[in-house]
Order: structure tokens, then C-alpha cells, then sequence
């Protein structure tokens, strides 16, 4: 009885799952006249860093309605995909094997993470899916793409390398400071961010009294903020987590930090919300950043003032870089006349795009030569000191 | 030198008090139900988000956020404890762990769900530093600890002289002898969770002004903290509870300035497991469990 049963149940599920399998591809048939693009966000919705998550989403959400309400790239309508990943690699890399495999899609822009970035390189090589970076700076992603090795990895973004070099020159020449501590995210992002520090702070007579790094989620500096303080260091350099920066602010205003030790680095110092919740700790801070609100260019201002009105709160770096690089992939589409994969491929280590803080070419790398923001908090508003940009040494291999 | 050591005792000193406060609910959850509650992290995160709620859409004041964190918890917890928690009497162990888990997922993804997996900004309570002994404290972290004090005064008040602490002792002590003798189990399960559950939303209430950042993940970090604690205490021990506590506080202290903080988080089992091997029973016996 049990028996029969259980075969029943079998040959029930199986015709189920047939017509499910079915399913998807004659819905897909039915509606398409001419083939979308089908692009996938790989982001972290949840966990620690949902709030890059959903700036991302928003941004290029923003972008992909702009396109297709303009008719598309070449008559194609992008279609958008989002998977979550946590902000974890593992999450990341399941994320993206659920977009490639069930989703289908061609393009994964993907991920704010540097950890999950370098997971998802493999993953895309193997299925030949275009992985476009928007906002990771680990300079490994690239070291390791194009002629370094994953063909299907490209990135428009400015690595940490360029951030170090240029926020170290600024932090040496322009503020006179030579005794730094660090106090980092522990991260491939935080991490690697300080390696480049050392790499270059020589140059600069600076030196570092001490290195701490943090966990994600960390709420207690106070011990290292008191080593900070009696170590006697002008600035800490920071590479952190934007949600984490109020925090540490609030504590050395606690611990009398505030106005004696500058931060320098990155990690969101420049929001309104930030510089609120300890604006005497955050006066005089430098950060470099790929993008602000504040730029000044009509493109970028068009953007800021059309994603306040769509969202009701001002884009961040991570909405503007996602938002950029679907435009981006729209005009490599544009320019390969195809949404084939390696037509687009192929045109984007040619391309010369136009974007809001200037021409984007791609190096031998498939990195992406852009340009780093520098500012500075001046009575609690971001003042922009400068573009800068520095050219990448990459190992050789 | 000696300065820096003894304010980062002190610091210690704070941040265990934070951690004994929690910690004392989840170890008398354990003492009458024989349990381990792996969702006593969310219950710090509920009486989080319920203060916030109460400032940021309710305009209320942060004393007043107090009230509403706690209360909006004690509600939260009533059905759970109605639910679930007094069904465990008497349970085996795994369905303990298993039926806690479940809550910890549902409560945290309840709240993401609803206010979103961002991080919120805390706006409210005393963060102006007070100097204290020629150290910079935020008035908050005074009134931690002196909560922390109270509440433990209070609670060694309770299970020596009133009934129902001396009902929670006889239930930690044998459940089947309470039955035989007239005590509502049930019932007295379902108020020691609560009040544990109270406790952890108190302890969520008075951190949130010095952590800043109200987020729906922030329990699961509580709870693998106090873990260590409780046992280090001896599962059940309230007095226990407290100096394990502070000696983790401590010591996460001490090893956040001489070794560096990325090995702070090490800190708490390291210790759980170094003390295991000199006293496999808690530093503590069990014999003055409550």
C-alpha cells in the first residue's frame, strides 16, 4: 500500500514539476518581441550592510527606468533582477548561481563587498556572464582580471590603491600630519585599504604608532580610542563602515578625542547624518571618495536632484556608482550593436564613456581609470579639495 | 601606565555590566526551564527597536522610550511565552534549542521585514562625557551602571524573599516536586521568561544611546556574547552570572589595548573554554545556583 503510494506521489510530482520546468520559458516566449537585457544585481539587502544594499538597488533601479523609459538601449528594455547577498561570499556566490541559473541572466553588476566580489569572479568566469563592478575597491579584483586573468571581470570603480596614495599625500602635504593610527574594518576592504597606506606613507615621512581593526557590528572603541589618545596620534586613518563611523565619532567626542585626533580615510564622514551625531569629532575630517553629492557637474546634479524626489533621501557613493554603471552597460550595448555577451564585452574594453566625473576607459586589466574625490569637513559641510587620480602599478605576474 | 589600566578596567567594567544585565534573564530562563534561550539576543533587539520606534515616530522622549521599549517587549514576550516557552516543561533538551532558534529567525526577520535591514540612527539619551576619577565617561554609561547594580540587588532580593522567586528556586530545583506540591509551573516558567526577556529589553534600552546604530541583526551578537557568561556562571547562577560578566568585560578590554580589537570578539569563549578546563562545573558551584 505504502509502495504504490509512494509511486504515485513520484509520477504526481514529477509531471508537476515538468509543466513548472515549462512554465517560464512560455511565459518568456509569449512577451518577448525583442530579446530584454537581462541584468542581475548581486547586493546585500540584509545583514550589516542592507543600507548599501538599498542605496545600490535604488540607483540602478533609477538608471533602468530612465533607459527604458527612453525606449531602451537599441530597442531592447533592460530587465532587472536582485539577489541578496548578505554581504557575506558565501551568500554572494549563491546569490549569483541563482541569478545565472534560474534568472538567466547575461550581466551581473555585483557586488559593494570587496570579500564577496573576489567569491563571485569565479562563478561568472565559469558560467561566461559579464560581472561588472560597481563599488568594490580591493585592488585584487582587477590584479586579477583581463590579462591578470578572469576575462568576464570588469570594474568602474577606483581601487583602494588610489584612494591610499591620494588620501596619504593629502593627509602628509596639505594638513602637516606624520603620526597616524589605524582603525579599520576587518575586511578585505579595510584591510587592503592600510597595506597601500604603508605602501606609500613612507614617501610622506608618516608613520604608524598603531593598527586595530574592527569587526563588523563592533560597537565598543572606547579601549582603542584611549590607546589612540595616549599613543599620541594627529590623525586615524580609517577605512571603515559608514554605519559603523557615528559610533566611533560619539566615542572620541566621549573620550575627548574629538577636535585633537582627525579621522582621514573613508567611510562616509561627509553625510548630513554622520557629521550630526558628532560634529565636533568629524570637523576637519578628509575622505576620498569615488563620487558625492556635491559634485560639481550638471550630469551628477541632474542625478542627485532626480533620485531625492524618486526615494525621498539623497543618493550616497553607492547609488551613484550603480546607477553609472548601468548607464555604462547601456552604452556598451549601444556601441556593440548586441546584446550578445562577448559583443558587449568586447566593446567595453573599448568603450569611451561619458560620465559624470569624466571619460571612463578601461586598462589591460579591465579596470576602469577614474578618478578619486577628495574632501574635507568644513564647519560641518563637505568642501571637495580636488579630483585626483593616480596611475595603477600592477604587480608583476 | 597604570592610569590607561585602570580605565580600561573601568571601561570593562561598563560593557560587562551591559552584558550582566542580559545575561541574568537568559541564565534563570535556563534555571527553570533547562534550556538555553538562543533568541534572548532579539528580545535586547525588540526593546531596541520599541525605544526607537517611540522617539523617532512617536516624538516621544528618550525616559518615555524607556517605558514603551520595555513594554512593547513584555507584550512580545507574553506570546511567545504563552506560545511556546511554557509548552517546554519537561521537553527534551533539542526541542529547547530548536523551538528558540525558530523564534531568533522569526522575531529578527519580523522586524527587518518590517522596518527594513538598514541600520537606524539612535538619537536619543545622555551622551554629554561626565569626568569621573580624572576619566571621561558618557553620563549614559554611568546610568548603566548603576541600573546594573540595582537590578542585581533587586533580583537577589527577589529569589531569597519573595514568592515567587522562591518559586522560581524550588521549579531550577525539581519540577516534579513543585507539581506535588501545588506550584504552577507553567506559569511560573512563563514569568521568569518574561521577566528575563524584560530584562534584556532594559539592558537594549540603556545601550542604544551609546551604540547609536538600531539594527535588526544586533541580537545574534548579544546572544553568543552572554552565552560564555552563562556558563561561565554556572548555568542558573545569578551572583555568578554577574562576576563572570564583569571578568569577560574585562578581560575583552584588556585584550582590545594590549592585543588589538579584531581579537576582542575571541575573547569570551577563549576564556569560557580556558575556565572549563580549571573548573568544569562554572567558577561557581552549582550548589548556589540562584
Amino acid at each position: 500500500m505504502t509502495h504504490t503510494l509512494t509511486r504515485r506521489m513520484l509520477c504526481l510530482s514529477t509531471a508537476l514539476l515538468t509543466v513548472a520546468a515549462l512554465a517560464p520559458g512560455l511565459a518568456g516566449e509569449a512577451k518577448a518581441d525583442e530579446a530584454p537585457i537581462k541584468l542581475g544585481i548581486v547586493a546585500p539587502m540584509s545583514g550589516p550592510n542592507a543600507r548599501y544594499g538599498a542605496f545600490s538597488m535604488h540607483g540602478a533601479e533609477l538608471a533602468v527606468k530612465e533607459i527604458n523609459d527612453a525606449g531602451g538601449v537599441n530597442g531592447h528594455k533592460i530587465e532587472l533582477y536582485n539577489a541578496d547577498s548578505q554581504g557575506t561570499p558565501v551568500e554572494g556566490v549563491s546569490a549569483t548561481r541563482r541569478l545565472i541559473d534560474q534568472d538567466e541572466v547575461d550581466f551581473v553588476i555585483g557586488d559593494v563587498s570587496s570579500s564577496v566580489t573576489l567569491a563571485m569572479q569565479p562563478v561568472a568566469e565559469d558560467a561566461g556572464v559579464l560581472l561588472l563592478n560597481a563599488a568594490s575597491s580591493n585592488p585584487k579584483i582587477t590584479y586579477g582580471a583581463g590579462v591578470g586573468g578572469f576575462k568576464w571581470t570588469y570594474r568602474n570603480y577606483p581601487t583602494d590603491e588610489n584612494r591610499a596614495y591620494v588620501v596619504a599625500k593629502y593627509a602628509a602635504e596639505e594638513r602637516g600630519f606624520t603620526k597616524f593610527a589605524v582603525l579599520s574594518v576587518d575586511s578585505d576592504y579595510g584591510r587592503s585599504a592600510i597595506e597601500f597606506t604603508k605602501k606609500y606613507l613612507p614617501e610622506f615621512k608618516g608613520e604608524i604608532l598603531s593598527e586595530d581593526y574592527y569587526k563588523e557590528g563592533e560597537v565598543d572603541f572606547r579601549s582603542v580610542l584611549a590607546k589612540i589618545r595616549d599613543g599620541g596620534a594627529q590623525a586615524i586613518i580609517m577605512y571603515g563602515l559608514a554605519d559603523t563611523t557615528p559610533i566611533i565619532a560619539r566615542q572620541m567626542v566621549e573620550l575627548g578625542l574629538a577636535g585633537k585626533v582627525t579621522l582621514v580615510g573613508n567611510g562616509e564622514f561627509n553625510t548630513e547624518k554622520t557629521i550630526a551625531s558628532a560634529p565636533t569629532a568629524l570637523e576637519g575630517a578628509v575622505e576620498a571618495a569615488a563620487w558625492l553629492p556635491a559634485w560639481d557637474s550638471p550630469e551628477s546634479k541632474a542625478f542627485v536632484e532626480k533620485f531625492t524626489t524618486t526615494y525621498n533621501e539623497a543618493p550616497n557613493n553607492h547609488a551613484y556608482v550603480h546607477w553609472d554603471t548601468v548607464n555604462l552597460l547601456a552604452a556598451a550595448v549601444r556601441e556593440a550593436g548586441s546584446v550578445e555577451r562577448e559583443a558587449v564585452r568586447d566593446a567595453l574594453s573599448k568603450i569611451k564613456y561619458k560620465s559624470p566625473v569624466g571619460e571612463v576607459t578601461f586598462d589591460d586589466h579591465n579596470q576602469a581609470r577614474l578618478p578619486m574625490i577628495l574632501l574635507q569637513i568644513e564647519d560641518g559641510k563637505p568642501s571637495i579639495k580636488g579630483a585626483f587620480t593616480a596611475d595603477i602599478q600592477y604587480p608583476a605576474n | 601606565m597604570v592610569s590607561t589600566l585602570i580605565e580600561q578596567i573601568v571601561n570593562g567594567i561598563v560593557t560587562g555590566s551591559v552584558y550582566a544585565i542580559v545575561a541574568v534573564g537568559m541564565t534563570m530562563i535556563f534555571g527553570v526551564l533547562r534550556a538555553i534561550n538562543f533568541a534572548h539576543g532579539e528580545y535586547y533587539m525588540l526593546g531596541t527597536f520599541g525605544a526607537w520606534f517611540a522617539i523617532d515616530y512617536l516624538g516621544l522622549s528618550y525616559e518615555a522610550s524607556i517605558v514603551v521599549g520595555i513594554l512593547s517587549t513584555i507584550v512580545i514576550a507574553y506570546v511567545v511565552g504563552q506560545l511556546v516557552m511554557r509548552r517546554m516543561v519537561g521537553a527534551p533538551a533539542e526541542s529547547g534549542v530548536l523551538a528558540t532558534l525558530g523564534i531568533a529567525l522569526v522575531l529578527q526577520n519580523t522586524v527587518i521585514l518590517v522596518f527594513g535591514g538598514g541600520y537606524k540612527f539612535f538619537s536619543g539619551g545622555y551622551i554629554e562625557p561626565v569626568s569621573i576619577l580624572g576619566f571621561s565617561l558618557a553620563e549614559q554609561r554611568v546610568l548603566i551602571l548603576v541600573v546594573c547594580l540595582l537590578v542585581f540587588i533587586g533580583l537577589e532580593l527577589m529569589v531569597t524573599h519573595s514568592r515567587m522567586g522562591k518559586a522560581m528556586r524550588a521549579v531550577s530545583q525539581n519540577v516534579e516536586c513543585c507539581e506535588v506540591v501545588g506550584i504552577d509551573v507553567p506559569q511560573v516558567v512563563l514569568r521568569t521568561f518574561i521577566l528575563g526577556a524584560a530584562l534584556a529589553a532594559l539592558s537594549g534600552v540603556l545601550t542604544a544611546p551609546v551604540n547609536v546604530s538600531v539594527y535588526g541583526g544586533m541580537g545574534e551578537l548579544i546572544t553568543f556574547k552572554t552565552l560564555p557568561i552563562i556558563i561561565m556562571g554556572g548555568l542558573g547562577n545569578v551572583r555568578g552570572t554577574f562576576f563572570a560578566a564583569m571578568i569577560l568585560g574585562i578581560a575583552e578590554s584588556l585584550v582590545a589595548t594590549y592585543v588589538g580589537l579584531q581579537y576582542r570578539d575571541t575573547v569570551g569563549f577563549a576564556t569560557l573554554i580556558l575556565m572549563l578546563m580549571w573548573r568544569p562545573h562554572g567558577l561557581f558551584s552549582t550548589q548556589a545556583r540562584f
